[in-house]
């Protein structure tokens, strides 16, 4: 049994990579599966797949906890997230990265293929979904499944729900992966961040299932205490804010889903980065181009 | 209410009652609608939410993002709900705003009969349907209240039939034909308008409706940035129209200048990419129809030639627009 699990964000694709690589395998003669986790997904929200792999039948229907292999869609939730928890010794990690892969600190020393899936993505087919070049850099990792059964899985699945097109585009990313993806050992300095663990029980609550805002274990919990969430590290591009164009028409303060934009005294804005989650609407509202979108994760 | 009227978006308060750290997506109109109507309310209400994305993305367990009391139960009782906690607090002898938030599926098809309850017997009680056009929460579905000819993922395209047949369902005739005491139409666009409408629902006694056109990213497949600019040319096309009915008095707030072919609206959104000319003339049909009825005002169909040398639309002057 191989057992893949795939770490992104809502909107990456990673549900569609792990059915792909599952069909590739199915096209080698394999017995394959792939699945979501199925919780509440927001697009930008950490999300996880995961694909298995067998010679036999597949009977077992669990989430994977012991992957031999990490796809890593984006590098920003091994801050956020125990990504490489439970990876087998021996296993394996594909990361979407700028850096090289003795660069990358994942927590766990391992075989490590690095690729900037992001501006392959965005070379090709025009927008960050970066899914079809990590498959690429897959399988210049990992010899199981060679690139040409990924490249044909991927026309099938996406050339039969996108349009051919959109299969083309997305082979070829494949392909541009598979060809700049840089093999190495990442290091193992980083401490796993812990999931939050806590959650009050039932004889914890009021009757009526009511949660009242209060702190239990250093945790927030009930009304308003959402601000726990740091939203800031789905963002893809970040707003700058111009001062000295500013004209204070609070456009973007009404108009701002996250609320991150903090009204100051004179009226004048302030961003709150830790919420900003990169959408552009301050951008695009601004009458007077004071705001600007910057692509990368920045705080001014 | 003891502060005086808020004219425009600088008199609004600071203080947030929808707290950042919610989960939505980025670019989500609902979060900015539901964000706003928190400020302009203010600390004294409680709020009641459906099975719908708000319910989701405002209370990831064990935080909310609401700082106001908060009660969720069944999908197709908004009505009914917020009906029960107005007489709880009647009981006590507390004066507080109960609010319902509800999507369009809670509200155009499986809410209906009890915001027809809640709205006939006129209960005290606020309730906002956020029209995002189709069941987003669970993988966009098509519901009463999705336009002609959108793509969902149960009005699919094929080689017969490319999307929703039927058109966009008038909940503001319905509720308005109960005879509320208070009924509008708001766009995340129009602020000031925004800011108006939900104070008029705060100071009116009995049941209130707000109808709020809520862009959604994921399901109308437009980019993240545009939700606000689409909000705005949906009214400027006429796919939306900005009204409120006041105690029988029924008032346009804002009519554009002039009506924007309804093309340009489609073309920001992907549910609409597969849309042949002969589906847009239909829907432009539609809108010319619906345009007469709200503008008393015959519009040729094809409607007027395309603009040409349009100034962008967030710039024009409108006193109602902005700022």
């Amino acid at each position: 049994m191989y057992e893949v699990r795939f770490h992104g964000r809502g909107g990456q694709g990673a549900v569609m990579a792990a059915q792909a690589l599952a069909e590739a395998a199915v096209l080698e003669g394999y017995y394959a599966q792939a699945f979501p986790y199925f919780g509440a997904e927001r697009r930008g929200a950490p999300v996880r797949a995961f694909a298995r792999i067998d010679e036999d039948k597949i009977s077992i229907k669990s989430q994977i906890y012991e992957p031999d292999m990490l796809v890593i869609l984006d590098e920003s939730l091994l801050d956020i997230e125990p990504v490489a928890e439970g990876l087998r010794s021996g296993g394996k990690v594909v990361i979407n990265s700028t850096k090289t892969p003795e660069k990358v600190d994942l927590g766990v020393e391992v075989d490590c293929a690095s690729v900037d899936a992001t501006s392959i993505a965005l070379e090709t087919i025009k927008a960050p979904i970066v899914n079809t070049s990590i498959l690429g850099a897959f399988a210049k990792i990992e010899d199981i499944i060679p690139l040409e059964s990924i490249l044909n899985a991927i026309m099938n699945r996406f050339g039969e729900k996108l349009g051919h097109q959109a299969g083309v585009m997305n082979s070829e990313a494949a392909r541009l992966a598979y060809e700049r993806t840089v093999v190495g050992r990442c290091r193992g300095t980083r401490k796993l961040v812990e999931r939050m663990q806590w959650l009050p029980t039932w004889d914890e609550l009021p009757p009526g299932t009511a949660l009242p805002a209060k702190t239990i274990d250093g945790v927030d919990v009930g009304p308003g205490s959402a601000w726990q969430n740091f939203t800031g590290t789905w963002r893809t591009s970040s707003p700058r804010y111009l001062k000295e164009k500013c004209i204070r028409c609070l456009r973007c303060w009404f108009s701002c889903p996250e609320g991150c934009i903090d009204r100051l005294d004179d009226d004048y804005e302030k961003w709150d980065y830790r919420y900003c989650k990169g959408c552009g609407i301050c951008a695009d509202v601004c009458p007077v181009q004071a705001i600007e979108m910057i692509r990368g994760v920045h705080e001014w | 209410m003891s502060d005086a009227q808020m004219k425009t978006i600088k008199d609004m308060p600071r203080e947030d009652y929808f707290v950042r750290g919610h989960g939505a997506c980025p670019g989500c109109g609902v979060a900015v609608a539901v964000k706003n109507i928190a400020r302009i309310i203010g600390s004294d209400a409680t709020v009641y939410v459906p099975a719908s994305c708000l319910i989701v993305f405002s209370s990831l367990y064990p935080t909310a993002a609401f700082k106001w009391p908060f009660l969720y139960t069944a999908f197709e009782n908004t009505g009914a709900v917020i009906s029960g906690i107005k007489a709880a607090y009647r009981r006590r002898g507390k004066e507080t705003t109960v609010i319902g938030m509800a999507g369009d599926g809670g509200t155009f098809d499986i809410g209906l009969q009890a915001l027809s309850g809640a709205a006939d017997r006129n209960e005290d009680v606020i309730y906002v349907c956020l029209d995002n056009e189709a069941y987003m929460n669970t993988g966009i579905q098509r519901s009463g209240a999705t336009p002609f000819g959108a793509w969902t993922t149960t009005s699919p395209v094929g080689k017969k039939i490319q999307g929703k047949r039927e058109f966009k369902k008038d909940l503001g005739a319905i509720v308005a034909a109960h005879g509320v005491p208070y009924m509008a139409t708001l766009s995340i666009a129009h602020f000031n308008d925004f800011l108006k409408k939900v104070q008029r629902a705060k100071e009116v006694k009995g049941f209130r409706f707000l109808h709020i056109l809520t862009p959604c990213v994921p399901g109308w497949r437009s980019e993240a940035a545009k939700s606000v600019a689409i909000s705005r040319l949906a009214v400027e096309t006429g796919m939306w129209t900005l009204y409120e009915i006041d105690h029988g008095e029924e008032k346009l707030t804002y009519k554009p200048k002039m009506m924007v072919p309804v093309k340009e609206y489609l073309q920001m959104q992907g549910r609409f990419r597969h849309m042949s000319e002969e589906d847009i003339q239909k829907l432009q049909a539609w809108i010319c129809e619906k345009w007469k009825h709200h503008y008393y005002e015959e519009i040729p169909v094809p409607p007027c030639e395309l603009e040409k040398g349009r100034k962008d639309l967030i710039t024009d002057e409108d006193p109602l627009h902005g700022v």
